[in-house]
């Protein structure tokens, strides 16, 4: 543990807690420093929202030690695992700032924006740090709530305020199901705290047993929402699509590692008794979400909507890791979620690019030809694509292998098949996104709004998919030891 | 030992990466577009040149692994960097840098657009085609493996003819989908022999034959896919088709021999006893493709789809060796993949010097070429000729000893007499005549009556020149085929004997250990 001194009384326990104080006091500055930017100075607001981001990463590396820490009398832990997490919690967010603030200038820029992004972040950073049921949830809403204005911020855009209400109803929805599933866990061992849990669960009798059941498809029902698991992933292809293009790129991907470590946490720590039971559920809805995902994707026209059917696609994966339920697989899944953050990240940077004068350019038309006028952009683009697609020198095939890897140890042999078959369906509509930008004639004449910034996240996260790709050992490592604490 | 391995100079991986690295030059620093050409014609020979110290310094007296490089990779999951050839690889190689040379030489005027790309794409296409074949580790060689489709999508894409989009998904999708049931594979082989990606220790590993029954199934989907076998061929016909022609040049030369080249590597050493059942099935399908494929191939009116099919008819012979798993036809099949990569390719290349005069491939709109363009209906005899596999070219070597191979091939191992197979075979010996000869009438011979074809001018030097590699190696391989049998002799038989001794034995034995350990305490 690093040795922080303070020039004011600082309960020592607290002390990791400190990048998650860092941002909520940093946020509600933020707030109130707002009122005095002005309208057109708002980037001011974002640099200040990425600096806060910054300084709170600072903050976690500094306390990084790899030993595993609890505050708040067991409430909320600071492990190598949480760490990670939230390292990529943080690049998350300040890539999806950086790209919003070319998007913003065309919108009307009002600085609770980044705000909310910064109190979203804060929400999933007690999530990958709760050890308690009731920290999870508090995490949880405080993330929702904010995402659920972010989806609706083109608040006079039709499309925004329905993608918006669903995202919320739903949202609630789940979040009373997530309830009502701790409801019963917490009648059965009386507890809250994960390992409390897990130890009750492991000593209670056969007669608790339906009980302990109920809660599991519950709680698996409002996890399941939170990181689009079929069939709970119905709010995603709207909520993706209304929303602006940043907060769709930031949706899917910062929630989705936050969602993804707390199920492994919850699994981990709470229900090792029943794991046969949720391994058996989880692979049933995973089954259905990679077939889910992947075929309705074929269908789309609008890019955003093809990608979140992509990312229900990939979520279907993602799971594999957990059904797997060894270390191994948890590695695989933080590596996964890291290679998707880049490669997810690359391609909303390049969407946004492609709104220009009266289009979206957000139809799969509206890339035709792309490589003729921007072969830059086009190659990023291409890469982004066969990656997600799996193909090999990109990274994306890694993230497939490490966790198809771990699920065929644990002997899921032909659940691996299974999704290897659905990654070559998927393969499909990621080449087909390149036919448009390779292979057809220019339709619309390209006049991308760009800027230092765009160009710069595309690029480094073109060249992090071919690095990565190329050698991915170093990150295999990481995550590796990044569950050191956990398992 | 050679000279290399103490030397320890990376000359595989300078193959391997020198042609990238080539790419990346020219992506940053050459512009214009006959800079580029140059500069990748400078890339493919400085290739070629590197690749050539693999055959005059090989060993032909071992059939272990030469040249050998071995690195970590990703020791997460004990992935190994690890390359080495052996004389069943290495022809394979100078055959890619080869046609490397050529394609990018036959691409000169015919290609106009994105000139850079183009180059580069055929650069990087070098660089998977030579890591498949000097891969050892199994991992890198699903890398090398599927990274190949990008290029190669890529190519058929944006240089292809009317369908190519059509041509180019359906083969992405053919060979990922065949290629996924290979990963599987080499995952279940990973944790079954011991947590390693070797493909040498899965040569030795003890399979057992419910192991080896499943695996081969999954190599074969894989495999069979990129042969192409019947029934799982139909994507060549329309890669083909519509791919430009130099990569309809390294799709025949080079990327049909990778299936081929995959059961040599690991069917049939990693699982004999699965390969020995699987006999009367794959002869059978090869025999289809031989007789059922040539008739097809006679039907054809394009002629870049003739050849595709006459290409699928000789790979029957290929496979048909294969599995023989006797010296002369494993030998046979080899030689017969090396002169198919040089005749196909430079039947492709005739196709492509007629339409780059005319811009059709139907043999309806050609008849008395050899009137206007007498060189060139010279060459193109020669390897009609060759394609028929008449005595003299290449192609007979190989087709000769796939014959004498099945005759003699021992009926225990196979458990089906293969006397019939083989005169079923030969079949193809009239057949090929057929379709070469028919198209070659229809095309070159016959009096002079389309304007369209009047206006056409013989080849050019580049044009010629490109041929004339090809021609001597044909010749060369035809009359003399000692030096090539040489390199493959040694390793060959160590392949034959590898595929020949069951692996159940020691599988058993291995199984029963912990018991007779038991029994001993």
């Amino acid at each position: 543990m690093a040795n922080v001194t303070f020039p004011f009384p600082f309960p020592d326990h607290l002390i990791v807690l400190l990048p998650e104080m860092i941002v909520a006091v940093l946020a509600m500055a933020l707030l109130l420093v707002d009122l005095f930017i002005s309208r057109e100075n708002k980037v001011w607001t974002a640099y200040l929202a990425i600096i806060s981001i910054v300084i709170a990463a600072f903050a976690t590396l500094q306390l990084s030690s790899g030993e595993t820490v609890h505050a708040f009398y067991g409430f909320f832990v600071f492990d190598p695992f949480s760490a990670y997490c939230k390292l990529l919690i943080y690049v998350a967010t300040a890539v999806a700032m950086v790209i919003s603030i070319d998007y913003m200038k065309d919108e009307e820029n009002i600085g609770e924006y980044y705000v909310l992004m910064l109190f979203a972040m804060l929400g999933m950073m007690l999530m990958v740090s709760a050890t308690n049921f009731i920290i999870m949830y508090l995490g949880m809403e405080l993330m929702a709530l904010s995402v659920y204005v972010l989806v609706a911020y083109q608040r006079e855009v039709l499309r925004a305020n329905e993608a918006a209400l669903k995202y919320f109803i739903l949202g609630s929805l789940s979040s009373a199901m997530l309830l009502y599933g701790i409801t019963f866990l917490y009648g059965v061992t009386g507890s809250f705290d994960f390992v409390e849990v897990g130890n009750a669960l492991a000593a209670s009798d056969s007669n608790a047993r339906s009980a302990v059941l109920l809660g599991l498809v519950f709680l698996l029902a409002g996890l399941g929402f939170k990181i689009s698991l079929a069939p709970f992933h119905m709010w995603t292809p709207d909520a993706y699509e209304g929303a602006p293009t940043p907060i769709t790129a930031f949706m899917s991907v910062a929630p989705k590692v936050a969602g993804f470590a707390i199920i492994i946490r919850v699994m981990v720590d709470a229900l090792p008794a029943v794991q046969v039971e949720y391994t058996a559920i989880l692979t049933g809805m995973a089954i259905l979400t990679m077939a889910v995902g992947n075929l309705a994707a074929i269908a789309q026209r609008n890019i955003k909507r093809m990608l979140a059917y992509s990312t229900v696609g990939h979520v279907g994966f993602v799971i594999l890791g957990v059904i797997a339920g060894n270390a191994d697989g948890y590695a695989g899944i933080l590596v996964y979620l890291s290679i998707y953050l880049v490669m997810t990240m690359g391609v909303f940077a390049i969407i946004i690019m492609m709104r220009r004068e009266g289009i979206q350019g957000e139809l799969l038309d509206d890339f035709a030809g792309l490589s003729k006028v921007r072969p830059g952009y086009a190659l990023a683009m291409a890469i982004f694509m066969f990656s997600l697609g799996g193909i090999p020198f990109l990274a994306g095939f890694w993230a497939k292998y490490a966790v198809f890897i771990a699920a065929v140890e644990a002997g899921h042999l032909y659940l691996v098949l299974y999704a290897l078959l659905f990654s070559a369906v998927g393969a499909f509509y990621y080449i087909r996104v390149v036919k448009y930008i390779y292979f057809d004639p220019e339709r619309v004449a390209f006049n991308l709004v760009e800027s230092r910034a765009m160009q710069t996240t595309v690029v480094v996260m073109a060249l992090a998919v071919v690095a990565l790709g190329i050698y991915p050992d170093p990150l295999m490592d990481l995550c590796k030891q990044a569950l050191a604490g956990l398992v | 030992m050679d000279l290399n391995n103490v030397m320890g100079f990376p000359i595989l991986s300078l193959s391997i990466f020198l042609p990238t690295l080539g790419a990346l030059v020219i992506w940053l620093f050459v512009r214009g577009d006959n800079a580029v050409r140059w500069a990748a014609l400078g890339v493919s020979i400085a290739t070629f040149l590197v690749t050539l110290p693999l055959a005059l310094q090989f060993d032909t007296g071992t059939a272990h692994m030469q040249f050998e490089e071995l690195h970590p990779w990703i020791s997460v999951f004990n992935i190994n960097y690890q390359l080495g050839v052996d004389g069943i690889s290495m022809p394979f190689i100078l055959l890619t840098s080869l046609l490397t040379v050529v394609c990018i030489v036959s691409a000169w005027t015919c290609i106009q657009t994105r000139v850079k790309e183009y180059m580069i794409a055929f650069l990087v296409l070098e660089t998977t085609l030579i890591g498949v074949f000097c891969a050892l580790d199994a991992i890198l060689f699903y890398f090398f493996w599927e990274a190949m489709l990008i290029p190669m999508y890529l190519i058929i894409g944006i240089w292809g003819g009317k369908n190519r989009v059509y041509a180019t998904i359906k083969f992405f999708l053919y060979t990922l989908a065949g290629s996924v049931l290979m990963l599987i594979a080499i995952l279940a082989m990973y944790f079954e022999a011991g947590h390693t990606f070797s493909l040498l220790a899965f040569m030795d590993y003890p399979f057992d034959f419910t192991w080896q029954f499943w695996i081969f199934i999954a190599f074969f989907i894989a495999f069979a896919v990129k042969v192409p076998m019947w029934p799982v061929h139909t994507w060549l016909p329309d890669a083909h088709t519509e791919a430009p022609t130099a990569g309809s040049v390294i799709l025949a030369g080079i990327l049909l021999k990778m299936g081929a080249y995959g059961f040599l590597r690991f069917s049939l050493p990693m699982l004999p006893d699965a390969s020995q059942y699987f006999v009367p099935f794959i002869v059978a399908l090869s025999l289809v493709a031989i007789i059922y494929i040539s008739l097809v191939a006679m039907m054809q009116t394009d002629m870049k789809r003739l050849i595709a099919y006459s290409s699928i008819a000789h790979m029957g012979f290929v496979t048909l060796g294969t599995f023989m798993f006797t010296q002369v036809a494993v030998e046979g099949a080899v030689i017969g993949m090396i002169s198919h990569g040089f005749v196909a390719a430079a039947l492709f290349l005739c196709v492509g010097v007629m339409y780059d005069r005319l811009h059709t491939r139907e043999i309806g709109d050609y008849g008395g070429v050899v009137n206007v363009m007498p060189v060139f209906a010279a060459v193109m005899m020669f390897f009609c000729m060759a394609n028929v596999a008449l005595p003299g070219a290449s192609a007979f070597i190989g087709e000769i000893m796939v014959l004498i191979g099945t005759f003699e091939a021992n009926p225990v191992y196979l458990g089906m007499s293969t006397k019939w197979v083989a005169i079923a075979a030969a079949t193809s010996v009239i057949l090929s005549a057929c379709y070469t000869l028919w198209m070659y009438k229809r095309v070159i011979m016959g009096d002079l009556i389309k304007d369209s074809v009047k206006t056409m001018q013989d080849m050019n030097m580049r044009e010629f020149g490109y041929f004339v590699p090809l021609i001597m190696l044909t010749l060369w391989i035809g009359f003399y085929p000692l030096p090539v049998l040489d390199y493959l002799h040694v390793s060959v038989s160590h392949l034959v004997d590898q595929a020949t001794t069951s692996k159940l034995a020691a599988a058993a034995l291995a199984q029963a250990a912990p018991v007779l350990d038991a029994v001993h305490h």
